[in-house]
């Protein structure tokens, strides 16, 4: 069934050409340099220190590090992060859809 | 982002939460739609984090769930700044007493102004107005309208024809306009007009009176020309200021004496000027040095002080003029004499009896030359104004 759902949704992506995170529930990273990182649809926060955060997303994790990183606000589905980042990982999604 | 809004005047606090999962507790919250910001982490388990006053309570129980221990660091908007306050009262009280007393001090009148006037003291004006009700340390809130305080105004003050009463903050400023009042007229007693000396009169024009003489009658020094008394003599009479103008034929008698040979002092326009430089009540003399070349001569002397603004200095230039003179003599043939005279006499006519009197004839009753001289006896016969004022004297032998 997850099979069958999965193609029908990846089916409608090219039919109807409409943004993979509204469908496949992917997170949405909006980036300005790097002193500001915005982040839709996480899944909460797994580690939080001034050096590295890592936010649990649907599916895997998401690893930023960087340096005196912090929290401007936080919701429950978006969170924006401020702080200078010299990187980001994507854990955990190996997997292939 | 969603940092809410207005976060200083509904009050936040900052606090510092300890625990083994802050994560937990920051997931937690975002859960619960508590708002959060600034999320800064700090090393050892320790985040710092701002959150509204009205959540500070809600808390609690996700603290309790998470294992977290939380400290308030402190303590940001206007709740706690009234708290601050109100504690301290005293400043309070200054700070609407400041306001209140502004307000009282500029809402009264401090200086009251009187432009416009220039007959009407102004001490008049002001304790007009002080009547009215308008004077330094008065309400101005108390104090009638404008328009009504200019009509007051001008009822109290005779002699002007307009009054504005404007006030710019504290300052009432009352304008006027005085009235232009006709030139008083002389305050004249009742009187009759009588005769100034024994004349024929040409002409009457009574104006306020009552004529007694008519055209061509010999009238006498003294009499009554125009009654001051109108009425029957007995019945009923009104007294008035006798007014009008009354001519009449008056003869003057004139003896003159012309010298025949008449001496003038004449400038012959030759002159000489010496300056002198003036020091205190001394001179040095400059130029003009030499003897003076004129047999007979005036000096002019002017002196020229130094001033400065009105004082006069004790230093200053002198200036002499010497002026020659001659001494023409000019001899005159007896017609010439004559004529000289007899201008002499009409122009003391004129001067004595008016401009407005006219020489109706001139006789030359005697005429002699003796010892150089023309000796004359003229008589004059004049139309002049012959009219004289008489003031009317009350319970006069009545």
């Amino acid at each position: 069934m997850a099979g069958i759902s999965r193609r029908l949704r990846k089916w409608t992506n090219e039919m109807l050409d409409v943004p993979q995170d509204v469908l496949f529930d992917l997170p949405r990273i909006t980036m300005v340099g790097n002193k500001e990182l915005y982040i839709e649809n996480h899944r909460g926060v797994r580690h939080f220190s001034p050096d590295k955060m890592v936010l649990s997303l649907s599916q895997g994790l998401l690893e930023i590090e960087g340096s005196g990183l912090m929290i401007r606000s936080i919701l429950p589905e978006e969170v924006m992060i401020e702080g200078s980042v010299t990187n980001i990982k994507y854990t955990g999604t190996e997997e292939s859809p | 982002m969603k940092i809410p809004t207005l976060t200083r005047v509904r009050g936040c606090v900052l606090i510092a939460v300890r625990g083994e999962h802050v994560e937990y507790f920051i997931n937690a919250l975002a859960e619960n739609g508590v708002p959060v910001w600034d999320i800064e982490p700090k090393n050892g388990n320790l985040a710092e984090m701002k959150v509204l006053l009205r959540d500070f309570h809600a808390l609690r129980p996700l603290l309790k769930r998470t294992g977290c221990r939380v400290h308030v660091q402190g303590r940001i908007g206007l709740p706690f700044t009234l708290v601050k306050l109100y504690k301290r009262k005293f400043f309070m009280v200054g700070i609407v007493l400041f306001f209140v007393l502004l307000f009282l001090l500029s809402s009264m009148v401090w200086n009251v102004r009187v432009t416009g006037n220039e007959k009407i003291a102004t001490e008049d004006v002001l304790e007009a107005a002080k009547k009215e009700g308008v004077r330094p340390f008065k309400w101005i809130f108390r104090l009638d309208s404008p328009d009504k305080l200019s009509r007051e105004l001008s009822i109290r003050l005779p002699g002007t024809s307009w009054i504005g009463v404007e006030r710019k903050g504290t300052t009432i400023t009352i304008q006027i306009v005085e009235a232009a009042e006709p030139p008083k007229q002389p305050l004249t007693d009742p009187r009759h007009l009588i005769s100034r000396t024994d004349a024929v009169v040409t002409s009457i024009y009574a104006e306020q009176g009552r004529p007694l003489v008519e055209k061509n009658s010999r009238v006498k020094k003294g009499q009554v020309l125009i009654s001051g008394i109108l009425g029957v003599e007995g019945g009923n009479t009104q007294v008035v200021v006798a007014k009008g103008e009354v001519k009449g034929l008056v003869w003057h008698e004139y003896s003159l004496e012309v010298p025949l040979v008449q001496k003038h002092k004449v400038y012959t326009g030759e002159r000489k000027t010496k300056s002198y430089f003036v020091i205190g009540d001394r001179a040095v003399q400059l130029w003009g040095y030499g003897k003076d070349p004129y047999q007979a001569s005036e000096t002019l002397t002017e002196h020229d002080p130094l001033t400065w603004r009105s004082l006069r200095l004790p230093v200053g230039w002198m200036t002499e003029k010497v002026m020659e003179v001659r001494e023409s003599q000019e001899t005159l043939t007896v017609e010439e004499a004559k004529k000289q005279g007899l201008d002499g006499a009409v122009r003391d006519i004129l001067a004595k009896y008016g401009t407005d009197s006219q020489i109706i004839s001139q006789k030359i009753l005697h005429e002699k030359k003796e010892n150089g001289k023309v000796y004359m006896k003229v008589l004059f016969e004049v139309e002049e104004k012959i009219a004289e004022e008489l003031p009317i004297v009350h319970n006069q032998g009545e």
